[in-house]
């Protein structure tokens, strides 16, 4: 396509815009991004939440009871040989009870009076994924050296289950936003095109090519599309930087997203979505129109 | 410049529009459909600017068979063929000029052609000093004569004409006619679609009648009726 012709055609676009009653689309299409960027930054930010935690989540291997010192080094390279391990610490008899020692604080007089050191070497084992915690603690426990493990399954499995869940949900709501924002504009652009179907047949018995007579529609939709998108992108991001700054102040402790990163790429993401909005809802109204 | 082989057109419930059609139209003919209301006059018309595609058969156009065109191609086969309709199609909030020059505009001709080209259109079909005016305040004729320069603008091969003289009074229709037959002595092939026993008995050109979507004549030198 030409330029004076793309120039030409934008124009008609943009009076078009004038015309219709695009405000309340851009709106409902502002409205349904809101929703999607506000389950999208729940999500990252429930994912950085479980990111912390699965990389504190920890296997203990207890060796058995006198082991020799090359068992226990063939026992580390085992374990760290197993896929999904990350790093692997050999914790002394020494070691065990200084740290029994530190977590019984005040109350660990006793420790002194033990005629001997009852607690067993172990490894601490740290994963990539704690979703693999059942898998790589059962093939620890079948080493022979290995007497026992320990770690919290229940926990992992329902923090990573959690997640799951929440994508999912975010992923429908994104079809969902897709499907419904892209009717409405298509709506929009429908009025547009019924006001044009003499032109738009007269356009193809005269040999215009679809491209040629979609071009103005689908930029409508798509500059329809890019505002509500924008909109939302503007409200998103005020109030997300306010509330993230509210959180850390009264929950230090929690690890919320606020790098503009990761803030960027939501909005780019809802611009996109946004304009595939309009896209998708330009095709839909002008489609049967070009029938002819 | 138009080859049909066998073709069949059968609409959605069943409705057959034309049955086993051969039809064969030089370059340069000018060629009357006749017959009554659903005989299949338009649906032939339709099949040569694509407008429907065959259900069975074969349509040739300038050599393409139609109904093997890819999409993208379908508007290349358009900008070689006009077509004009007895409801002259005019675009309402454009003057004659534009909706002449919308033609060129929509196959992205330069500005300097659509200069050019737009008034020699105009000229041809004395409407040079209306070109400012808009459709409504024309007459039925003079519309129509828009319609003529719009689908002639770019030099077709074909004008296809569905009954285009449906609308106007006699003598409106004689002088769309005399057009018509203008543009064809300047080589252009006319394939017009007509009720009007008087223009087909008085141009003595080529007639193809239709009935239940079959040919059932085809003289050279015809009349609207068949003459023993």
């Amino acid at each position: 396509m030409k330029l004076r012709t793309v120039k030409s055609l934008s124009g008609q676009a943009f009076r078009s815009l004038k015309k219709t009653p695009s405000v309340t689309s851009i709106i409902v299409v502002m409205a349904c991004m809101l929703v999607l960027s506000s389950f999208m930054l729940v999500a990252v930010n429930l994912t950085r939440i479980g990111n912390e935690f699965q990389a504190g989540v920890q296997i203990r291997a207890f060796l058995s009871p006198d082991m020799p010192p090359d068992a226990v080094d063939r026992t580390h390279a085992a374990i760290q040989a197993i896929p999904g391990v990350a790093s692997v610490k050999y914790v002394g008899k020494d070691e065990a009870l200084q740290r029994l020692g530190k977590q019984l604080g005040e109350n660990n007089f006793f420790l002194g009076d033990l005629p001997r050191n009852p607690l067993p070497e172990s490894f601490d084992i740290s994963l990539l994924r704690a979703a693999d915690a059942d898998r790589i603690a059962a093939a620890v426990l079948e080493l022979d050296e290995v007497s026992d493990v320990r770690y919290a399954p229940k926990l992992v499995d329902r923090l990573v289950g959690v997640l799951r869940i929440f994508w999912v949900v975010t992923g429908i709501i994104a079809v969902f936003v897709l499907v419904g924002a892209s009717l409405i504009v298509s709506n929009t652009i429908k009025l547009t095109v019924f006001a044009r179907r003499k032109e738009i047949e007269i356009m193809k018995l005269v040999g215009a090519t679809d491209a040629f007579i979609l071009f103005p529609f689908v930029l409508e939709g798509i500059i329809i599309g890019l505002l509500g998108a924008g909109a939302a992108a503007v409200i998103v991001g005020a109030g997300y930087q306010g509330l993230a700054k509210w959180i850390s102040s009264v929950a230090p402790f929690m690890p919320i997203v606020t790098d503009s990163g990761h803030l960027g790429l939501a909005i780019v993401i809802m611009l996109c979505f946004g304009a595939a909005v309009g896209l998708v809802g330009s095709n839909i109204s002008t489609k049967r129109y070009l029938k002819v | 410049m138009v080859n049909m082989y066998g073709v069949t057109k059968v609409f959605p419930g069943n409705v057959e529009a034309l049955r086993g059609v051969n039809l064969n139209i030089d370059k340069g003919d000018f060629v009357f459909i006749v017959g009554p209301s659903g005989s299949g006059k338009s649906t032939l018309l339709s099949l040569i600017y694509r407008g429907t595609v065959p259900t069975r058969g074969h349509v040739l156009v300038a050599g393409r068979n139609v109904a093997r065109l890819r999409w993208r191609d379908v508007p290349m086969l358009r900008r070689r063929i006009g077509v004009i309709f007895q409801d002259y199609k005019l675009l309402p909030d454009r003057s004659v000029y534009d909706n002449v020059a919308f033609a060129l505009e929509v196959i992205e001709a330069s500005p300097k052609e659509i200069e050019k080209k737009v008034p020699q259109a105009l000229s041809m079909v004395g409407l040079a000093h209306k070109a400012s005016a808009m459709p409504e305040e024309l007459a039925g004729g003079e519309q129509q004569r828009v319609a003529i320069a719009r689908a002639i603008v770019n030099d077709p091969l074909i004008l296809v004409a569905d009954e285009p003289t449906g609308n106007l009074d006699p003598d409106t229709t004689l002088d769309i006619m005399d057009l018509l037959c203008d543009i064809n002595v300047r080589g252009t092939t006319v394939v017009m679609a007509t009720h009007n026993h008087v223009v087909v008995d008085k141009m003595r050109k080529r007639v193809v009648q239709l009935e239940r979507g079959m040919i059932v004549r085809d003289e050279r030198w015809g009349a609207y009726c068949h003459e023993a």
